[in-house]
């Protein structure tokens, strides 16, 4: 099997990044003959053993070194086709490692044979890619010292070609610290991946006039008293006039124009933010559900509109299926010829150009040859898009309810999809690793962003549009810059494929939901980890921040929806110039303080006469107040809970 | 997914045991039944294939049994065909360099509906019209109208240029009031009567061209229609001057 060439831009120059350190000698291929294959399993344990007898501050670090030895020694082994070594190295210390890389070493015991090392991209991406591993400069001397003796310089040998040390000067780090960063396929990341600036400020949002109603005015002016008629201007937008040095210039990738129907969308939006009730720990939302009825365990993918008019299901069987869930049914544009009979004039036309006679609640959308995995409204409702096994995205049209367009790019199953905050920009993530930046009138991706090791399962926008986070099952999250497609920052520390993606609405912190059941907060401007939610015991599937941020909600396989205090999560960090300088962090154990609702029991809620029972982890205010509420509504697929898509959205009318 | 039965030694063929158990090995607990099925069913299928190449290379080579070497050139040949990959990273990463090195292009301003070029859109009909055969008649100057209904209602007739007599084709452009075009509408292409009426005695020559919608210009945008009227037998008709057929001129569609 020729030899694969390191891939450009990850790796130093065969040798550890430090400047005193020498040059290795001779450049070996990936995996040469490196000694006896009867000696493996003793240069193994003689490392083994130095490490156990190390002092106790360094052999938590030192034992990161375990696992990609391991990896990389058995790989060896294979590829030259000592098998029978191969086999007894792998019985005698495959116990050893870390419970994290379970899945990771069955995974390996089934590779046994050359042959089966050709297929199989994420192990030859592992062996092509450098495992890093951040350790302290004394615990590194230690153990230099100890491999550049002679009897032990096969490993040093191995440790040189296929691990990236990033030496750092401080203490070393306790198994805590360690456990809560590493669990990657490519180890930690470089302190250098997560040194860019990143402009996580949101962009500035223009000046919208909101004219005051009548009816807001809640009894308080009395007859006789004039009324103040003065429109209201957007206070959130207007209250820094100057530039907020984290947000990102406007112009710095270009944005489509603000139609009149977005304007009028964004007055709403103000309206309504200003009745909104602040959620907090004594004030939780209540709840609304809509409950999937037959599906058969088919419902693949799920998405709401913001303002919670509609919702559409992705389907197993390959159909797009989209719900008006408000009293106004769906109905598509009329024809041509009937179109040009009406008075585009008319203060109505809106109404005029829809056929009443197509109205319905449900509109079925066919065109997809697989099941349909991730679907996405966007901002203006006008669009649907909707990602495949087939490997298409296709982008529908809710006036019509046709297919536009199908955009072929992945050859194998897309696994996520989400529209721009603003529109005309979307992300599609897949099988083949790689995500990828579209605009709606481009047939081709405007740009490709290739770094993980495995599938892409997961892909979100910034709120300010300019960039990008991808979860991966190769356990790391990374962001995108969408100006030049560079990776900004990796987030490594989850033990499993992250499945769920959400930022926060001031778009400083991200939160991310993984099959290993933590939900993990990440300080984009410093590249930290700064929190962790430990509580769920299945792999998380939903993560969403409440419209102010104050609230996070989770949705997971083990039947839960758990609610968490974001604004307790986010105060008090510890970023002082230490933590930066060396990616430390001490996580706080707060997860029982931050959670919210804890209290399981059934719970009944009335909506429309329909009694819905569900079995929840929290208890439901039923309050009736004139003014609108925030309200949760997870959707569960079959009554079994077990797909969960949260938003929050509003109560319109009290209930 | 239900949790899969143990199946009990006795009822389970050796093979779905075997099958279970590989399942366990790999770390998957829980599991529908009919999964066993599936990959007996897969493995049945791939191993028969590839020993079934292995054979036809061996034969080939002209061995006398199949060896070990005949099966692994079948496994590599399926490997190829069946069960791709995809691309190798260092690959990824080159044409991903590539493709980031373009600037995002600028937005065009009030552009309507932002869509690809029509030929990478799933916007344009799927059908063509058949053009109908039809003789037509000679000098009496009307307008020989092939019927074409095919959908709904018609495009909102105008003023075709049909008023001068020696006007030899017919070109309903965009004059016809351009209501929106939307995907997949169906439409009538219709002359109306009232240009019938134009008998004018100059005999011209009977305006005598295909009427072909030309499916590609029907985009998201306008109605562009390029009629022009047709008769397919035009030269044999010619020569019969005198020989009128009646066409059906009253029942167009109504609008």
């Amino acid at each position: 099997m020729r030899m694969r060439e390191p891939a450009e831009g990850l790796l130093g120059v065969g040798g550890i990044a430090v400047e005193d350190q020498p040059d290795v000698s001779a450049v070996l291929s990936a995996y040469n003959q490196q000694g006896d294959p009867a000696l493996y399993e003793e240069y193994y344990s003689g490392l083994k053993h130095f490490i156990e007898c190390s002092l106790d501050c360094h052999r938590a670090e030192l034992s990161q070194l375990f696992y990609p030895l391991f990896v990389h020694m058995y790989l060896e082994l294979v590829y030259n086709q000592h098998e029978s070594e191969a086999k007894s190295f792998f019985e005698k210390f495959h116990g050893d490692q870390e419970c994290y890389y379970q899945d990771d070493l069955r995974v390996l015991s089934s590779l046994t044979k050359k042959e089966h090392m050709k297929g199989n991209e994420t192990m030859l991406d592992f062996r092509t890619s450098k495992f890093v591993l951040r350790i302290s400069r004394d615990s590194y001397q230690l153990l230099k010292r100890h491999l550049q003796e002679k009897q032990n310089n096969q490993i040093w040998n191995i440790v040189q070609e296929h691990l990236y040390i990033d030496i750092f000067d401080g203490m070393p780090r306790s198994k805590q610290q360690i456990d809560a960063m590493v669990g990657s396929l490519a180890g930690e990341a470089k302190r250098e991946a997560n040194k860019a600036k990143v402009f996580f400020g949101l962009l500035k949002e223009p000046e919208i006039e909101v004219p005051l109603d009548d009816e807001d005015e809640e009894g308080e002016n009395e007859e006789g008293k004039p009324k103040k008629k003065k429109p209201k201007k957007d206070s959130v937008g207007s209250k820094s006039k100057k530039q907020d040095p984290n947000a990102p210039p406007q112009n710095r990738i270009p944005l489509p124009e603000l139609k009149d129907s977005d304007k009028l969308d964004k007055a709403m939006n103000i309206k309504e933010a200003t009745k909104r009730v602040r959620l907090g720990p004594d004030c939780l939302p209540s709840i609304c559900f809509y409950t999937f009825l037959n599906a058969y365990q088919g419902l693949t993918a799920v998405d709401i509109t913001d303002d919670s008019s509609m919702i559409v299901g992705g389907f197993a069987d390959s159909t797009v299926r989209v719900w008006s869930v408000t009293p106004k049914k769906l109905r598509s544009v009329k024809t041509a010829a009937d179109l040009s009979l009406i008075d585009k004039e008319s203060d109505d036309v809106l109404e005029r150009i829809m056929d009443e006679k197509t109205a319905s609640e449900l509109k079925i959308l066919y065109g997809h040859s697989g099941p349909v995995y991730g679907t996405s409204f966007s901002p203006d409702r006008n669009y649907l898009l909707s990602s495949s096994e087939d490997g298409t995205v296709r982008l529908w049209s809710l006036q019509t309810f046709t297919c536009l367009v199908g955009y072929k790019g992945h050859n194998y199953p897309v696994w996520d999809t989400q529209f721009s905050p603003y529109g005309y920009y979307f992300v599609s993530g897949g099988h083949d690793r790689v995500a990828r930046l579209w605009a709606t009138d481009h047939y081709q991706p405007l740009r490709m962003f290739a770094g993980h090791l495995a599938d892409v399962t997961c892909s979100r926008f910034h709120p300010n549009s300019n960039y990008i986070a991808t979860g991966s099952a190769d356990r790391t999250v990374r962001l995108w810059d969408v100006l030049n497609g560079n990776c900004v920052r990796i987030f490594t520390g989850h033990k499993g494929p992250i499945h769920s993606l959400a930022f926060s609405p001031n778009g400083r912190f991200l939160a991310t939901g993984a099959t290993d059941g933590r939900v993990l907060l990440w300080d984009i401007g410093h590249g930290l980890m700064v929190g962790e939610l430990k509580g769920h015991t299945d792999t998380i599937y939903a993560l969403r921040f409440s419209r102010d941020g104050e609230i996070l909600a989770s949705g997971s396989m083990d039947n839960t929806v758990k609610l968490w205090d974001a604004v307790k999560a986010f105060e008090d960090l510890e970023t002082d110039d230490f933590t930066t300088a060396t990616g430390h962090i001490n996580l706080p154990e707060n997860s029982q303080d931050l959670l919210l609702v804890g209290a399981a029991g059934l719970c009944k809620l009335i909506r429309r006469k329909e009694l819905f029972y569900g079995a929840l982890d929290f208890l439901i205010k039923n309050k009736n107040k004139k003014k609108e509420r925030e309200w949760l509504s997870p959707i569960k697929r079959n009554g079994n809970g077990l797909c969960w898509n949260i938003t929050f959205g509003k109560l319109t009318a009290p209930q | 997914m239900e949790q899969s039965k143990m199946a009990s030694p006795k009822s389970a063929p050796k093979d779905a045991q075997v099958m279970a158990q590989i399942l366990k090995d790999m770390g998957i607990a829980e599991y529908e039944p009919r999964v066993i099925n599936q990959m007996l069913e897969f493995t049945y299928r791939y191993v028969t294939t590839i020993l079934e190449d292995a054979k036809i290379y061996s034969s080939h080579a002209k061995k006398s049994s199949v060896d070990a070497d005949d099966v692994r050139l079948a496994i590599q040949c399926r490997t190829d065909q069946s069960f791709t990959s995809p691309p190798p990273r260092d690959f990824l990463l080159d044409i991903a360099r590539q493709k980031n090195q373009t600037p995002l292009p600028l937005i065009k301003p009030y552009s309507g509906p932002r869509l690809p070029p029509d030929r990478y859109c799933l916007t344009a009909p799927n059908y063509r019209l058949k053009s109908l055969q039809k003789k037509t008649s000679s000098s009496a100057g009307r307008i020989t109208v092939p019927r074409l209904s095919v959908g709904a209602v018609s495009s909102r007739p105008s003023t075709p240029t049909l008023g001068t007599p020696s006007a030899q084709t017919v070109s309903v452009s965009t004059k016809v009031g351009t209501p929106v075009s939307l995907a997949g509408q169906r439409f009538t292409v219709q002359i109306p009567s009232s240009q019938a009426t134009v008998k004018s005695a100059t005999p011209t020559t009977p305006t005598v061209q295909n009427v072909l919608i030309n499916p590609s210009l029907i985009g998201s945008k306008n109605i562009l229609i390029t009629t022009n009227m047709v008769s397919s037998q035009n030269t044999s008709s010619e020569s019969n001057p005198l020989k009128r057929k009646h066409e059906d001129d009253d029942d167009y569609d109504n609008l």
